[in-house]
């Protein structure tokens, strides 16, 4: 284990949560295609609804997320705390969509679970009172799927740390601009609690990356001084001079990159936008499109919680020998739809009915 | 960390996840996919949606979300074999690749715990989300993560035959062994810990039965339910870590502040533990631990740590004084003089001049003689016992000394409740 490049490289984040921006539209084209094929079984033919496009998907997971942000606030959770919650919301839909599992659920499962990843023990009870119309259970009932969702990768790296460091240095290295560096660290601490959250900054570059591109927007002289143009002698003289500003352009573009990503939503966008009664009004239509066109089966996340749950009991009891009918099982506790749905799956069990 | 170097490694990124969803993509409806299964259903027992008869002629709906495909290849992957032992905490599987029936694996299912009602267990986050970080020859690799039907986490660990360090100790009438023995183990065992604090992991469970061994002799540190990365300054941790026996004193004291010294502190009990053939401080509870620290180290007071008595939970016993050089020499004499002076620095009362894992491997003592031993030679036991040894290993609880299995409290109460 040399660099710290490598390391990064070993890390979840990179193996299994970073993508080329070709890679990550044909994942989202899928999922939405895929939730398309699932759902519209569901309604009749000639009543089938709208769908949502890969598109329009990705602006309510954006709006859900600066809602999730808000919910973070509110709650008072540590600025890490809140990005990992942020960040496993939108990871959960690269690979789920929108229209198949309620946003409005998996923000409290992402915000409980966030906190559960990174140490801090909040009170279930005492979350689920944060939020109007909400038990416990709701918020516990997305917890495995979300975890599914995100792969199981539990840890986030975020630029704040690499911040700090690079706070540090600037201080040592310019011991006259003290307010100048203050006044970057306070500004770029802005950027990175928003921006890369907003936009696909954390599936394409590094933690370095994006908090040198947030520099690069409150201060670009800053980011000279922590990469300097061609200052670094090398022992083998020219050859090496010739890489290193070759690796300093390829960093340097890299760097532009995420920072034109990262600015088209600056941290003012929250107030100015966001949180406008106009915008929340102008997503009025696309909210409505997704009552119409969503998994209406799995909705009701609870009850879908309970469903498998029971569905693993059944699982346990049939070695036993005990023949029973679906309907005995399932019929209780279910409404009359799922047991419909469950009679209609045991038809189609491969394996048959019970004998 | 100071200035990060910056990754510019994205075009490798992008060959490596395109890679990695190319099987998805190579298949072009998910049904297919599983036709030449047995007839599973989704993998976490997803409800399947009603297979109407499609109106318009088209194909049946798939049954799985691209997440769902995702975990079900991950699970068609291994085949569960016999049960290697089942806990309060998990279930233990010996298993094998489908593709390749030779190679083994250890399929860790966590169970869901009765008396957490809050969802899944932490022991279980805390151990996937290190394992997921951490690949190294000397730290157990998690292969794979899997839900099963009814929920439950499967963890697949690569399948370590040979037990773990404890049996070896303990079995003083079968297993002989010596210096070089010796400084091979505590090699591996330093390498591994000092890749979890490179990597700001803090293990904090190191003890011999956490240490299992690999089919070719190799050390691996097991076990992550009670890790945690290191903690930003000003934010408290819990001392409520590290089964008792070796535990360090800055945690019995109840310091809310601490660091990888914890580790290094255990990694040294561990290697007199190796030495004397017995653990070195058995407390039968914290006070008594308290009092063995101070009778076989000495007494921690402000001459020899500055600060000590300020600690939340500062008491002891008496004033023992600090053992000196001489003392070690005649009890862990057989590692030799350079051994004793790193044994004595990874159990420096003084968290902050306990040396640091890094300095461990830096010490002379793995440049003088004895050499150690090469991992193919060293001793073993035979694989039966290794087999029901993992199974036990795996499925304990973490933060239990092996005979007290259901009573200590130390991972029960890790953290909760205090907001």
């Amino acid at each position: 284990m040399a660099t710290e490049d490598e390391r990064y490289r070993q890390s979840s984040q990179f193996r299994l949560w970073s993508f080329s921006p070709t890679s990550l539209r044909e994942l989202r084209n899928k999922t939405n295609d895929l939730a398309k094929q699932q759902i519209a079984p569901r309604f009749a033919a000639d009543a089938q609804p709208e769908f949502l496009t890969p598109g329009e998907e990705s602006t309510l997971v954006q709006f859900f997320t600066t809602e999730l942000i808000r919910a973070a606030q509110f709650c008072e959770l540590p600025t890490e705390i809140r990005s990992t919650a942020a960040v496993f919301f939108r990871r959960f839909y690269i690979t789920n969509s929108v229209m198949t599992y309620p946003p409005t659920e998996l923000l409290k499962t992402s915000l409980f679970f966030g906190c559960k990843a990174e140490g801090y023990y909040i009170r279930l009870a005492k979350l689920a009172e944060m939020f109007p119309n909400t038990t416990s259970e709701q918020i516990l009932a997305g917890e495995f799927l979300l975890c599914q969702g995100i792969r199981f990768a539990f840890d986030v790296r975020h630029p704040f740390r690499a911040l700090e460091g690079a706070i540090l240095e600037l201080r040592k290295r310019l011991p006259e601009e003290e307010g100048r560096i203050a006044k970057a660290h306070a500004m770029a601490r802005d950027i990175l609690k928003f921006s890369p959250l907003l936009t696909d900054a954390y599936f394409h570059y590094t933690p370095s990356q994006i908090m040198m591109a947030s520099l690069l927007m409150v201060d670009k002289e800053l980011v000279e001084i922590l990469i300097p143009a061609g200052s670094r002698t090398g022992e083998d003289g020219d050859k090496h001079m010739g890489s290193n500003a070759e690796m300093r352009e390829k960093i340097i573009r890299t760097i532009e990159s995420c920072r034109s990503m990262m600015e088209k939503e600056p941290p003012q966008r929250m107030k100015e936008y966001w949180e406008t009664p106009e915008l929340v009004k102008s997503l009025k239509p696309l909210r409505k499109k997704l009552q119409k066109c969503r998994d209406t089966d799995r909705a009701d996340l609870v009850a879908l919680q309970r469903a498998r749950r029971e569905q693993a009991t059944t699982k346990v009891k049939k070695p036993t020998g005990t023949v029973q009918s679906d309907g005995a099982v399932f019929g209780e506790a279910m409404d009359a739809r799922d047991v419909k749905r469950r009679k209609l799956e045991g038809a189609n069990d491969l394996f048959g009915p019970p004998l | 960390m100071a200035l990060s170097p910056v990754v510019t490694t994205t075009s490798s990124a992008q060959n490596q996840n395109t890679e990695n969803f190319q099987t998805l993509r190579a298949v072009s409806s998910p049904l297919k996919a599983l036709a030449s299964g047995s007839g599973q259903t989704s993998s976490n027992g997803t409800p399947k949606p009603a297979l109407a008869p499609a109106p318009t002629g088209q194909t049946l709906a798939p049954t799985l979300d691209l997440a769902e495909q995702m975990n079900e290849e991950e699970k068609r992957k291994y085949v569960k074999g016999k049960k290697l032992g089942e806990g309060t905490y998990a279930v233990v599987f010996l298993g094998h690749l489908r593709s390749s029936p030779a190679t083994r694996v250890a399929i860790k299912k966590i169970k869901v715990q009765k008396e957490y009602t809050e969802g899944m267990a932490p022991d279980a986050v805390r151990e996937l989300k290190h394992l997921q970080e951490l690949q190294h020859p000397n730290i157990i690799s998690l292969l794979s993560v899997f839900s099963s039907k009814d929920q439950n986490l499967n963890l697949v660990l690569e399948y370590l035959p040979l037990g773990d360090l404890e049996m070896l100790i303990r079995d003083t009438d079968n297993v002989r062994y010596g210096a070089a023995d010796i400084k091979a183990w505590m090699g591996m065992l330093t390498r591994a810990v000092w890749f979890c604090h490179e990597n700001f992991v803090l293990h904090r469970d190191i003890k011999p039965n956490n240490l299992l061994i690999a089919a070719d002799g190799e050390v691996k540190l097991a076990d992550f339910g009670l890790a945690r990365s290191f903690a930003d300054p000003h934010r408290h941790m819990t001392s409520n870590v590290i089964t008792r026996w070796y535990r360090p004193p800055e945690l019995l004291f109840g310091a809310r502040y601490y660091s990888g010294a914890v580790d290094v502190w255990s990694v040294g009990t561990v290697f007199a533990e190796l030495i004397l053939r017995a653990p070195y401080m058995p407390g039968n509870n914290e006070l008594d631990q308290i009092k063995m620290i101070c009778e076989s180290i000495g007494t921690p007071t402000e001459d020899n740590w500055p600060g000590v008595t300020r600690l939340p939970e500062y008491t002891v016993p008496g004033q023992h004084p600090t053992r000196g050089r001489d003392w070690y020499e005649m009890r862990f004499g057989i590692v030799g003089t350079d051994g004793v002076d790193l044994l004595m620095k990874t159990l420096s009362l003084n968290p902050q001049k306990r040396i640091t894992a890094r300095e461990m491997l830096q010490h002379r003592w793995w440049h003088s003689e004895p050499k150690p031993t090469r991992k193919d030679d060293l001793p073993r036991k035979d694989e039966s016992a290794g087999e029901d040894k993992m199974g036990m290993d795996l499925k304990r609880r973490p933060g239990m000394v092996a005979d007290e299995d259901r009573g200590a409290k130390v991972a029960r109460k890790l953290d909760f409740g205090q907001r």
